[in-house]
């Protein structure tokens, strides 16, 4: 064992027969369970734990409360781990950060010493002449510059995204926390508990005897049915207020009716020359380091305070066989009998620090003076000047004010369903931090209907008690001094020095410093930070702390993985019942919407081939589908559609499109009229769900007497296409299937292959073909028993490229392929079916409009030489000018000659019309063909 | 967008179950002008407060329905049937 690792104490925390063994840039560590990577570090000597961000300054363990960025480190590859709150596992692998080649001997630490080359902001101002200085400097400047890697294999974890409603959330497991959850639950109401480390207690889990103290606050919050969640961070209030909180495993939007923070304080080090040095560290790190992991972080100790609450570290360093100096701020103190002991030197503050590696020594004397006394150490313990941390409360919109005795702003206007307990609110005790705690959790019960006679009478009660309490605090000097760097930002290298020259830049408000020098935008957040940088900032400027607010409160207040704020992709995969069959049928598959389709089976040559000449078999169930049933079923047909529908009788089917008040074609698809007040709808695959919204949107606005019903999912559907689909149609029903009894843009309702069936007679492939529907769970036996009908007829399956290449050679348009947002029906070529005599619909007002001023543009079709087939997208190009766009375009076979639509000017749309395509340096000569290119009289799927 | 929104059919749920139909809109019939015809389809009345909106419980009933909201707090003030807006709109 460590000679660093001290006897047993009343408060560790870690399992000594559990021992566990990690690497640190293949150092191997002998450590327990119960350790975290930080203290482990400390156990096994490692004191520089990383390298600063711009001068590469060595640093170590400063809170080990993951409030500063000392420790980042890679974790079995995941960078910029916070190694004092992360726990050790057997074979962990840690390698220390922004260092080449080892943190030990970073040789850019020679930045150092050019840090004058790099004011703040040097990159607005260094390099700009000559003009390629910057080019030259900085791939150099950029791999420098960011922290740690980003891992190179994918992340395979998963992570949830949970929502939690709770009567009652409070944020932040200390003892006020503790206390108030704890309160709102037995009064009733159901509580979440946020807290940030992976065991609840706060301060209490470093103070001694604070463990045992804390398990009973936590059991009694337990025990009284708080859902309390550790190791989950919340790191971001919204509107609502919503909380945002976050682990390694989910992430949480919680929604509460009132929340109480008590989010404590956060300790600050002090700014004096050479303040970063390793060893130097907020009692925080030092009761930890001392009381729950059992590790001396140094031998001889000087630490500064200004509060009592020092000398309770200075008492276990002493206790655990440190020798201790207590500079104390204060001129003078009360007499307690922990002081005597420590013998406090009154009336002085650290003036600067000396060392290298670690801290060796400090200076210490009166603030203000030009020198001091030399006191050698190996750790500089800074304790009790603490900030309240506030900043999730203000993102609630409470605002803060500047408080003389707290020497620090606290909240105040907080929202109606906002509270503040604790530290946060200016106490300063555990026993007044737990009296606010109650006060919130009573107050925040009673408002969401938990409130009791008694209940009301302890409010009372806590009010008076539940003032600010402690000392008033007492700052150090802003700033030390002599020579040697005072940083006021540790995570972004700022010095007190930069600070003061971006003052006299201009950047003279807390805002515009952040700005300019970056400080509070590291890792950190300004949790270590804020109070110096305020400070230094008003001396500069000559304001008060009091008048140099902070700077707004944006999340995340920690860092959060951006994995975790990722979650899981789940992108919907929609399968047709048919798909097994596709899938042994061998079948390429292509993404259509949300749906996995069949692209082919064999060669979609050979599948147009086999439509054209023999059957075809597609499954078209993706197709979108709606039953639209009721007295006023037309009604809403006539309003949505261009088209008239009022006089359709039953058993037809109708081709129609649906336009938008501005004339617009959203969708198109076919209409059939089953009953006198009853239509089944088809439409687009991609737009289903669209296209539902749309309709139940003007069905509610209209209020018409009648149901939508989207049953795309209920029904299957395949489409048998060619010549010889009737014979096969023969084979598989017993119903009359001939042109009389089914004719073109028939639809009859039929078993087919024993299955009640709705057969449409259209044509989008351009042949005989029947589009058939039916239950979706028979659609594995309608296809195989269609297929089975249809071999002797040399039947194939065909996939989505053939059904294209099919309905371009009839010039059918696909909308949202051939159309766009601003396509009307006019100039796509289905003015047709355009009914102005109606007396309303859709799109009518804007239609009399471009009716009346007739299409700038067309959509026409076009042939060309088939030994090129232009992308689609290509432009169209009139002596070198752009006039127009290719939207579909491919071989066909069957005419021989390569086809498609084009956008072109109105003027163009004449048979005939010879164009230019271009693209890319490629021109190809096009002729216009107003005609379908494949059977133009559609004698073919009429017959 | 994290408020919560009573639909009329389901009760109180979380905003982004729900999609935003827009402001309610006077539509222009056939007999609308040019002006009129242009004011309802590119012109919105974008108020500061409250306003009457469409919203559709998308992951829900799939309902449309119309909520009254204060576009700056995002409180929900009310939230009713269409047919009910005679009455109460
Ligand atoms: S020591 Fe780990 S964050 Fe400060
Ligand atoms: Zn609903």
């Amino acid at each position: 064992m460590s000679a660093r690792r001290l006897p047993e104490g009343p408060d560790e925390a870690i399992l000594r027969d559990r021992p566990v063994t990690i690497e640190v840039d293949s150092k191997l560590i002998h450590c327990f369970e119960g350790d975290t990577v930080g203290s482990a570090m400390a156990v096994g000597g490692i004191t520089i734990t990383g390298r600063s961000f711009k001068y590469h300054r060595p640093r170590g363990l400063q809170c080990m409360t993951g409030n500063c960025p000392n420790c980042l480190v890679t974790v079995d590859g995941i960078p910029n781990v916070r190694a004092c709150t992360e726990p050790v596992r057997g074979a962990m692998k840690v390698v220390r950060q922004n260092a080449w080649p080892s943190v030990g001997a970073d040789i850019h630490g020679w930045l150092n010493f050019w840090s004058f080359m790099m004011p703040p902001g040097f990159y607005y101002k260094v390099f700009h002449r000559p003009r390629w200085a910057w080019h030259a400097v900085e791939p150099l400047i950029r791999s420098k510059a960011g922290l740690g890697f980003a891992p190179e294999e994918e992340d395979h974890r998963t992570r949830e995204r949970i929502s939690l409603h709770a009567d009652v959330l409070v944020v932040g497991g200390g003892p006020a926390g503790l206390a108030a959850a704890t309160e709102a639950a037995s009064a009733g109401a159901n509580v979440v508990l946020l807290e940030q480390r992976r065991e609840a207690g706060g301060h209490l889990l470093g103070e001694p005897g604070g463990r045992v103290r804390a398990a009973g606050l936590v059991s009694a919050a337990t025990d009284v049915g708080v859902k309390l969640l550790s190791g989950t961070a919340a790191f971001g209030v919204f509107d609502g207020p919503i909380v945002a909180g976050w682990n390694p495993d989910a992430l949480y939007r919680i929604r509460a009716r009132h929340v109480v923070f008590a989010t404590g304080a956060i300790e600050q080090p002090a700014v004096f020359p050479d303040n970063d040095l390793p060893g130097i560290m907020l009692s925080s790190a030092v009761d930890l380091l001392v009381n729950r992991f059992r590790v001396l972080p140094g031998r001889k100790a000087v630490v500064l305070t200004a509060s009592d609450g020092g000398y309770g570290t200075a008492e276990s360093l002493q206790r655990a066989g440190a020798s201790v100096r207590v500079v104390d701020l204060r001129g003078e103190v009360g007499p307690t009998p922990t002081m005597a002991g420590l013998a406090p030197v009154l009336g002085a503050t650290i003036l600067r620090a000396h060392g290298r590696r670690r801290v060796r020594a400090v200076e210490v004397g009166p603030p203000g003076a030009s020198g001091g006394r030399k006191i050698p150490c190996d750790l500089v313990v800074l304790a009790g000047f603490a900030v309240p941390s506030t900043n999730l409360l203000s993102m609630t919109g409470a605002k803060v004010e500047f408080d003389d005795h707290a020497q620090a702003f606290l909240p105040v206007d907080l929202p109606p369903t906002v509270h503040a307990a604790g530290a946060v609110a200016g106490s300063r005790t555990t026993d007044g931090a737990i009296t606010q705690g109650r006060l919130a959790g009573l107050e925040a019960a009673a408002a969401v209907g938990h409130g009791s006679a008694a209940a009301s009478e302890r409010v009372g009660l806590l009010r008076l008690q539940a003032a600010a309490d402690g000392d008033p605090v007492v700052l150090p000097p802003e700033t030390g001094l002599g020579k040697g760097k005072q940083f006021a930002c540790l995570c972004m290298d700022v010095t007190n020095k930069e600070l003061k020259f971006a003052v006299e830049e201009g950047f003279d408000s807390m805002e515009l410093l952040k700005r300019y020098t970056t400080i509070t935008m590291g890792p950190c957040q300004g949790k270590g930070c804020m109070l110096a940088s305020q400070r230094l900032c008003g001396k500069a400027t000559g304001h008060t702390l009091a008048e140099t607010r902070p700077t707004t409160a944006r999340p995340p207040w920690t860092p959060v993985e951006l994995g975790t704020l990722a979650g899981e992709r789940r992108s919907p995969r929609k399968e047709t019942t048919m798909h097994d069959v596709h899938v042994d049928a061998g079948a390429e598959f292509m993404w259509a919407a949300d749906w996995r389709r069949p692209h082919h089976y064999s060669t979609p040559g050979r599948e147009v081939e086999a439509v054209r000449q023999r059957v075809g078999l597609i499954d078209v169930s993706t197709l979108g589908k709606f039953r639209v049933k009721g007295p006023q079923a037309s009604d809403l047909l006539e309003r949505l559609y261009p088209n008239r529908f009022g006089d359709m009788k039953i058993g037809r089917v109708r081709y129609g499109a649906m336009l938008n008040d501005e004339g617009v074609i959203l969708d198109d698809g076919t209409v059939c009229r089953l009953t006198e007040d009853e239509f089944f709808v088809t439409v687009t695959t991609g737009n289903t769900a669209a296209l539902e919204r749309w309709m139940t949107w003007w069905l509610a606005d209209w209020g018409l007497d009648l149901r939508v019903l989207n049953v795309t999912a209920a029904y299957a559907a395949v489409n048998l296409g060619g010549p010889d689909s009737r014979k096969v149609m023969e084979k598989l029903t017993d119903a009359d299937v001939s042109k009389e009894a089914v004719p073109y843009m028939g639809c009859v309702p039929m078993d087919v292959a024993g299955v009640p069936s709705l057969v449409l007679r259209i044509g989008f492939v351009g042949e005989l073909s029947y589009e058939i529907h039916f239950p979706s769970m028979y659609g594995e036996h309608v296809w195989d028993a269609t297929m089975e009908a249809g071999e002797e007829f040399g039947i194939e399956p065909f996939g989505l490229e053939a059904q294209r290449i099919l309905r371009l050679e009839k010039q059918h348009v696909l909308v949202g392929q051939d159309t766009d947002a601003e396509s009307d029906p006019y100039e796509a070529g289905l003015g047709w079916m355009v009914k102005l005599d109606k007396p309303d619909f859709l799109g009518k007002r804007a239609l009399i409009d471009l009716e009346a001023a007739g299409p700038a543009e067309r959509l026409v079709g076009w042939t060309a030489d088939p030994s090129i087939v232009p992308p689609e997208g290509s432009s169209v190009v009139h002596e070198g000018v752009w006039v127009g766009r290719v939207t579909s375009a491919r071989r066909s076979a069957t005419t021989g000659k390569t086809v498609g639509l084009a956008w072109v000017p109105a003027g163009w749309a004449q048979e005939g019309t010879h164009f230019d395509i271009q693209f890319g340096t490629v021109t190809i000569h096009a002729t216009v063909a107003l005609k379908p290119f494949y059977d133009p009289e559609g004698t073919r799927l009429r017959s | 967008m994290t408020f919560v929104i009573a639909c009329p059919n389901c009760g109180p749920r979380e905003a982004l179950e729900f999609s935003f139909g827009g402001e309610t809109t006077r539509r222009a019939g056939p007999e609308a002008s040019e002006q009129e015809l242009a004011g309802y389809l590119f012109f919105r009345d974008n108020v500061m407060g409250r306003q009457i909106e469409w919203w559709l419980h998308r992951d829900g009933c799939r309902k449309w329905f119309l909520a009254e909201r204060n576009t700056m707090t995002n409180q929900i003030e009310r939230t009713f049937w269409p047919h009910e807006r005679g009455r109460t709109a």
